[in-house]
């Protein structure tokens, strides 16, 4: 049976290809390639019909309303912590900006450390001491494999709330607080010419980019290199404190103070935020580090020998051959590992933290009952930030990838 | 003739070989090396003490409630006495070999799909997957086979986590499947419908999968149908999952060298034929370690089942946490205990899954 279907294949190949079009048309890939996709359109069609029939006439049922005139709507709930100023009375769509502002911060937070933590650990399990290459080890072991919402947890109820009261403070310097209600940090208030160093601080950064356009060029006309590193870091520095000094400081530092019960003035960072941002960070550091071996390993150790050979010291090796390469290996991944970040900071849900989930579809949506408008937002959200994620690590992977002459 | 007799090979210099010249090589190569090595050890010196006295030494082991901890280490009893819910949630007592026996049989299942004989394993083992989820439904619940029914509200713990996890997989592999084999095709409309299906199920949040699930989904049927909560969250994390698992075979397919797929046309096999028979055997081959890491993730997203108030083992924990009989503050022996749970069952799978890596990995660079 099988040889005779091979042999009737072979001859509606054979008649195909002579052209006299004899083949019977269900025969033919583009027709059926054509059935297949009105097929899938017909399934595609009656599966939305029915689900939005579905939906219209449950929505009826429950009296729940439809349209995104809540937005504008007074929510009558606060949260818990907010960057820009919030009160009860103010609109679901002001509380939709404040939870995004709240994700963000906690994913930028959670993305720096998280990066910090993941190189430092990547590259100590290349490290020529046996202990910093089993810490190492036991890290990424143990924190990879542990689910997030329970690192979660744990920090929030087993630590964190083990701390003490706001009377017995653990405090450093007089100046940073930390107790059960959260970290107490000074903030510095800026008056009348503070926006001088603020200005300063902007040129110092549009200077590096300069600075290093500059060196390049040097580097490549006369073979001298710049150190770019330490220049950048003394700019950045160095230009808002002498503006600081020209203009004669003008800004005060504000301290926490304990009033009553609780600590109040400079930056206070709720338990939740910290909890959030340590598990976070440590969860997808784990991750990062592994990317990072992977990356260092992926250079065959005939760089290193060949570089060794030509001369160049241990350090140099690491940052002009090593790095450069293993940013090819490195860089994708730490994509993926950002995007899985963001879209795991959903988890303030579960400890409270007022993000865009929690606030949205967590709270929002339990009030107005309009799930299908508030998941629909939160979810475009999410997509669009780890798009522009993308965009600027493919940009970042451009600048580092492999440039074949 | 005197045969040739070569001199002995002599002993590799002391200072090369031994214990001493490791610790010379590996701890103390510099002075900075040095100086590292004695600060972790001190570290460890000072912190491991009274933590091993903690967890062990002046720990309560023995008894059934909160008095019986009286030493000031850690409260075992706690775990103890929550055990069984941990691992089982709030299912009957009577009940609780048909959970025994879905372990056995999900267990058997596995072994078998490595120990079969080679001219059957394939699909033997494939339908006993298949049919797996189906005969796990039918004796959890106990209506199909005449055993008293047990509610879904009732299912939970730990082995919750681990059945929620299995169904969506084995479920969602079948799809992820398909879904990969449209990413791939040349006809435009069936490809783009894949990988909007692909890209929107891994591009969102877990969490709002399971709002849809829980939320929005009673919104899709039809009037007057009621779906378990249970279930609806089952859909969505198969859905989740095929986006996942689809992505893992793209890159497996992609590994089978294109000489395949030429041979088996010229042969003149039809396309499922090339597909089933060629192609798909080598595409779980070379997929099987990132088939474990993606359920290593999905098992370890079960927890999250916990916000939409599912009782898995971390709400089970929460639960027993704010229990009025335990409130001595239990919170690090019940999360040392969960995490112990995981770690050794996420560990183990992906030594499992780098073990298999290297068994396939034949090119050795290094």
């Amino acid at each position: 049976m099988f040889k005779q279907k091979t042999i009737e294949q072979t001859k509606s190949a054979a008649r195909k290809s002579g052209g006299n079009g004899s083949a019977a048309f269900y025969n033919n890939p583009n027709i059926r390639a054509l059935f297949y996709q009105i097929l899938l359109v017909l399934g595609l069609g009656y599966f939305f019909y029915s689900v939005i029939s579905n939906v219209l006439a449950n929505m009826e049922a429950t009296g729940i309303k439809t349209g995104f005139s809540f937005l504008t709507a007074s929510a009558g709930y606060d949260v818990l912590m907010s960057l820009i100023p919030f009160e009860a009375t103010d609109t679901y769509g002001r509380i939709f900006i404040v939870g995004f502002l709240n994700t963000l911060l906690v994913s930028g937070i959670g993305i720096f450390f998280a990066t910090l933590l993941g190189f430092v650990f990547g590259v100590a399990y290349f490290s020529h001491n046996w202990l910093v290459r089993k810490a190492a080890t036991v890290y990424v072991e143990t924190f990879r494999n542990i689910p997030l919402l329970l690192q979660v947890f744990f920090w929030y109820f087993a630590v964190l709330s083990t701390l003490p009261g706001a009377r017995q403070s653990l405090s450093l310097g007089e100046a940073i607080f930390l107790n059960v209600r959260g970290l107490y940090l000074p903030k510095m208030v800026g008056s009348d010419l503070f926006w001088v160093a603020e200005v300063a601080l902007g040129v110092a950064i549009a200077g590096i980019f300069v600075l290093r356009r500059w060196a390049k060029k040097r580097q490549e006309l006369t073979g001298q290199p710049f150190p770019v590193l330490y220049a950048s870091i003394a700019m950045v520095i160095g230009l808002p404190l002498l503006a600081l000094i020209v203009t004669g400081m003008p800004f005060t530092v504000e301290y926490p103070a304990l009033k009553g019960f609780n600590y109040f003035g400079g930056i206070t960072v709720i338990p939740e935020l910290m909890a959030l941002a340590i598990a976070l960070s440590v969860y997808t550091g784990s991750f990062i580090a592994e990317a990072v071996r992977a990356g260092v390993q992926s250079i065959p150790h005939g760089q290193t020998e060949a570089a060794r050979s030509l001369g160049l010291k241990e350090k140099k090796i690491m940052s002009l051959i090593i790095v450069p390469q293993a940013m090819r290996v490195i860089v994708p991944l730490l994509n993926s590992e950002y995007q899985s970040l963001v879209k795991n900071s959903t988890l303030a849900a579960a400890i409270g933290y007022p993000d865009l989930f929690n606030v949205f579809v967590g709270t929002a949506l339990n009030q107005t009952g309009q799930a299908i408008e508030t998941i629909f937002m939160t979810i475009v959200v999410y997509f669009v930030v780890n798009m522009v994620i993308s965009f600027l690590m493919n940009r970042f992977n451009n600048a580092v990838a492999l440039v074949s002459r | 003739m005197k045969e040739f007799e070569p001199v002995p090979a002599r002993p590799a210099p002391d200072k090369t070989v031994g214990p001493l010249a490791w610790m010379k090589e590996n701890l103390f190569s510099s002075l900075l090396n040095s100086l590292v090595t004695l600060a972790v050890m001190a570290l460890l010196v000072y912190y491991i003490p009274p933590v091993l006295d903690w967890a062990f030494f002046s720990a309560n082991w023995q008894g059934t409630s909160e008095d019986a901890c009286v030493r000031e280490g850690a409260c075992w009893v706690f775990v103890n006495a929550w055990s069984y819910q941990f691992f089982y949630g709030t299912y009957p007592v009577e009940e609780i070999w048909r959970i025994n026996l879905m372990l056995v049989l999900l267990a058997l299942v596995i072994l078998a799909s490595f120990t079969l004989p080679k001219h059957i394993r394939l699909k033997a083992s494939v339908i006993a997957w298949l049919v797996l989820p189906l005969v796990g439904i039918a004796l959890l619940d106990g209506r199909l086979l005449g055993l008293p029914v047990v509610s879904t509200d009732l299912w939970g713990g730990f082995t919750l986590n681990v059945f929620m996890a299995a169904a969506s997989i084995i479920v969602a592999f079948p799809f992820s499947f398909l879904w990969a084999l449209g990413r791939r095709s040349n006809m435009p409309f069936i490809r783009s419908v894949s990988v909007i299906f692909i890209e929107f199920f891994r591009g969102v949040p877990v969490l709002s999968l399971f709002f849809m699930g829980s939320v929005m989904l009673p919104l899709f049927f039809a009037e007057g149908t009621n779906v378990d909560k249970l279930i609806r969250v089952w859909i969505v994390l198969i859905f989740f999952m095929s986006g996942y698992m689809a992505e893992v075979f793209r890159g497996g397919f992609a590994a089978v060298p294109s000489g395949q797929y030429e041979a088996a046309d010229s042969i003149g096999l039809s396309y499922w034929q090339k597909i089933m028979l060629i192609i798909l055997p080598q595409v779980i081959k070379v997929s099987l370690p990132n088939i474990l890491a993606t359920f290593v993730m999905l098992f370890k997203n079960t927890t999250f089942l916990l916000i939409i108030g599912i009782p898995e083992v971390v709400q089970t924990l929460q639960t027993a946490l704010s229990n009025s009989y335990w409130l001595g503050g239990h919170a690090l022996e019940g999360y040392l205990f969960v995490f112990l749970v995981f770690w050794s069952s996420c560990f183990s799978m992906s030594l499992l899954a780098r073990r298999i890596e290297r068994q396939m990995n034949t090119d050795k660079r290094d």
